[in-house]
């Protein structure tokens, strides 16, 4: 079977075990996208994550519909589109894929934003079930202090295993939370590996590759069908390589995306760059799934590690060094930041990094503000324009 | 409003008019213990952002920011920046954390500390977080002054800032019992100008302002009705001009400038790091994050109906996530309660109030009803 195939099974399986939850004597925990789902996982909690919801909502044209049907009761349009997306879901239902369960507990890490958080709050007033804060301090690159926060990291950890213990009423297994941090590690391994092949010329994929086969880490890290699934799509690009197929034919800008895509004009915007043999092959946000724990170590250490130090949660400067690392890597010759109304936590930095990128490589970027998911804040005509005015920048520098 | 007073309004016009005889130390608001940067004779200042037009900051940070924090990164790098010789922020939300990085970066000639304050409330683990941050805090001011903090200045210093806060609450029941003699406006600049002055300076002033009035024994309201005022800050202090002016009298409220500082009074025995940690945890009305999310909606309740108030005036700064978050839940969780409620939505960077005259007249009228 195909990666894209497996992928329809899998998803198909999880949310039919989400929904029959209870029936199989399981709980469903609402988290967000990055937390430390393998303590849920390892304790019989299905991970259900309303932002991967959203973004089907959105994908699906749905987002300007959704969030009017919440701004009349006072949400206001420029909250995170998922939330609004979410919140205005819970009140038409309308939903392609049909849904997702209620949750039992609510788990929101603020190493992603801390919108989350009141966006969790919400639900967990409307649904009357816990919600546990797993409370990240910035990863300053201070030596001390970084392990100060491990520490409090793991005391955190601690706390949500006895809150997790009390709902089951079952004591907390750390042999299956080893043996699923064991799966989660293979998982996200292979998934960097598929990420960094990105990194051959011409490259074999571009982001909106890595956009559509992310879903997977993100909802089925520390599951053996995750394994399976990157293990057969690593397989299939390394294939695409020996065929020596581009992505996109007649490479010739290789370009870095700030920042979390515009979901609902992904195929145009892939059309557009194509057109011009421009290919973004990679983010920072795409590499946050790309965690290498360590399954000898602690379990909760290993996790604390890996979830404080997502891109969202360093100083800027780290920041910008991570996006250089890439930049290397990838031999990458040009950038686009996108300023996402939605997304305070990434966007607010944009600016200054992009000075910094810039500073650093010499490479001129492309500013660009909209909303991830909201059509209301995209102006079709300004961002096109403003792209191929960009490209041909590119072009000229190039020669 | 009469005497002294005045000094307060002075002041809140223009904070930098003070001409401070210690190094100043720009803080963010609300959880950072100022009386530890006090007791290291520094002059804790609170960073409170200003009308004067947006500049530099339209090409740093989105435009749907917060309007706190636009309006403070603009007073650093636009209009006081040699006012400061440092700064403590606090980090409670994404803006203040992101925002930290932006300021940090053009003040490398100046003192400059990040407060990574714990962002839950409820779990023993947050205690533990909050008592190393206070350490790494202590530690970072002493690298600055070149001189440890010694325990007893830390205590004088906590109990010059109850005092203080002692005092301002007495000033708040004068005011509450007697708004013709305390407006709303008067008792709100003395707690803000609170936060700007010395506090030895500040506490003088104040037991001088409330010696000269004759404050009314009973419970004098007259033609006012008493309000509960909730959000963060009462800005721009036009809206309490407003509030005095159709009498809406202030009685109870969880501001940043107002109760969620006073009622932050540490015990003045024992252990004096022990005390600034049970105050964090121990502020009332205190609601950035619990693993409660109900207490929120509780505080708001609890506040209306302790006061005896007639209704609620929420004040909305214009992008403020967090508050955006809450307040529809907010708004429905009162009117099934029959709490009238009342938003106002605010900015910075504006003194014009006007167009708020004739709903603030409007909800005076629906109160008469009440």
């Amino acid at each position: 079977m195909k990666a894209r195939e497996l992928a329809k099974v899998f998803t198909e399986e999880y949310l039919e075990e989400a929904r029959k939850a209870h029936q199989l004597g399981k709980f469903v925990a609402y988290t967000t996208a990055v937390s430390p789902v393998e303590i849920l996982r390892a304790h019989d909690f299905i991970p259900i994550y309303p932002e991967n919801h959203s973004v089907s909502l959105i994908t699906k044209r749905l987002c300007q519909s959704l969030s009017e049907a919440i701004e009349k009761q006072g949400y206001t349009s420029h909250l995170c589109a998922y939330a609004r997306c979410d919140l205005g879901w819970r009140e038409t239902r309308e939903s392609p894929a049909g849904g997702i369960p209620d949750p039992d507990f609510l788990l929101s890490c603020n190493a992603q934003c801390f919108t989350l958080v009141k966006w969790f709050e919400v639900l967990s007033r409307r649904y009357k079930v816990p919600l546990f804060v797993f409370d990240t301090p910035q990863w300053i690159r201070d030596g001390e202090t970084r392990k100060e926060i491990l520490n409090y990291c793991v005391l955190q950890l601690k706390e949500l295993i006895s809150t997790l213990e009390e709902i089951t009423g079952r004591r907390f297994d750390y042999d299956r939370l080893r043996e699923v941090i064991r799966l989660s590690d293979k998982a996200c391994r292979l998934y960097r590996k598929f990420l960094d092949m990105a990194a051959y010329k011409p490259s074999p994929i571009t982001i909106f590759d890595a956009l559509i086969h992310m879903a997977i880490i993100v909802y089925l890290r520390g599951t053996p069908q995750a394994v399976t699934y990157y293990e057969v799509l690593v397989q299939e690009i390394e294939e695409k390589v020996k065929r020596g197929e581009a992505a996109v034919p007649g490479e010739r800008f290789r370009l870095y995306w700030e920042n979390l895509p515009v979901w609902f004009k992904f195929r145009d915007h892939f059309n557009l760059l194509a057109s011009y043999g421009a290919a973004i092959l990679t983010s920072l946000y795409v590499h946050d799934w790309a965690h290498e724990f360590e399954p000898e170590k602690d379990p909760l250490l290993t996790l604390a590690e890996n979830y404080v130090s997502g891109f969202s949660n360093v100083t800027l400067e780290e920041r910008a060094d991570m996006a250089l690392e890439l930049f290397e890597r990838y031999d990458l010759n040009g950038m686009i930041m996108f300023i996402n109304r939605s997304c305070k936590a990434v966007s607010f930095a944009v600016h200054e990094l992009k000075e910094l990128l810039t500073e650093k490589t010499g490479i001129p970027a492309l500013v660009f503000e909209a909303d991830m998911g909201d059509p209301r804040f995209y102006s079709e005509v300004q961002v096109r324009s403003r792209i191929e005015a960009y490209l041909e920048t590119l072009s000229q520098r190039m020669g | 409003m009469e005497g002294m007073f005045k000094t307060f309004k002075y002041i809140c016009e223009d904070p930098y008019r003070l001409v401070p005889s210690k190094k100043v130390i720009g803080l963010t608001p609300v959880d950072i213990p100022e009386e530890l940067i006090y007791a290291a004779g520094l002059l804790p200042f609170w960073i409170m952002g200003t009308t004067a037009p947006i500049k530099r900051v339209t090409a740093l940070i989105p435009d749907n920011a917060c309007s706190f924090a636009r309006s403070s990164l603009e007073l650093v790098l636009e209009y006081q920046r040699d006012f400061f010789d440092g700064f403590v922020i606090s980090q409670v939300d994404d803006t203040t954390q992101h925002m930290s990085d932006l300021w940090e970066r053009r003040f490398r000639d100046k003192f400059f500390h990040k407060f990574l304050v714990p962002r839950q409330l409820s779990r023993p683990s947050a205690r533990f977080w909050f008592e190393k941050e206070l350490h790494r805090l202590k530690r970072a001011i002493e690298g600055f002054t070149g001189e440890a903090i010694q325990e007893e200045k830390l205590r004088e210093s906590i109990k010059l800032f109850n005092e203080d806060k002692r005092w301002l609450l007495k000033l708040y029941d004068i005011k509450r019992r007697s708004p013709d003699l305390v407006s709303n406006r008067t008792f709100f600049e003395a707690v803000k100008a609170s936060l700007w002055m010395d506090k030895e300076e500040h506490l003088k002033v104040l037991k001088k302002a409330i010696d000269e009035l004759t404050p009314s024994e009973t419970n004098d309201q007259g033609e006012w009705i008493p309000v509960v005022l909730c959000g963060l800050f009462a800005e721009p202090f036009e809206i309490l001009d407003l509030l005095d002016e159709y009498r809406l009298n202030v009685v109870g409220d969880n501001l940043i400038v107002g109760s969620r500082y006073l009622y932050g009074t540490c015990h003045e025995e024992g252990d004096v790091f022990q005390a600034l940690i049970d105050r964090h945890f121990s502020r009332p009305n205190l609601s950035p994050v619990h693993d409660d999310p109900f207490k929120i909606l509780n505080d708001v309740t609890d506040l209306f109906y302790g006061s005896g108030a007639k209704g609620v005036i929420y004040l909305h700064i214009q992008y403020c996530e967090s508050q955006e978050f809450d307040l529809p839940d907010l708004r429905r969780y009162l009117r099934e309660k029959g709490i009238p409620f009342f938003i106002i939505t605010t900015d910075f960077q504006t003194r014009h109030v006007g167009l708020l005259r004739t709903r603030i007249e409007a909800f005076r009228e629906l109160l008469l009803k009440v």
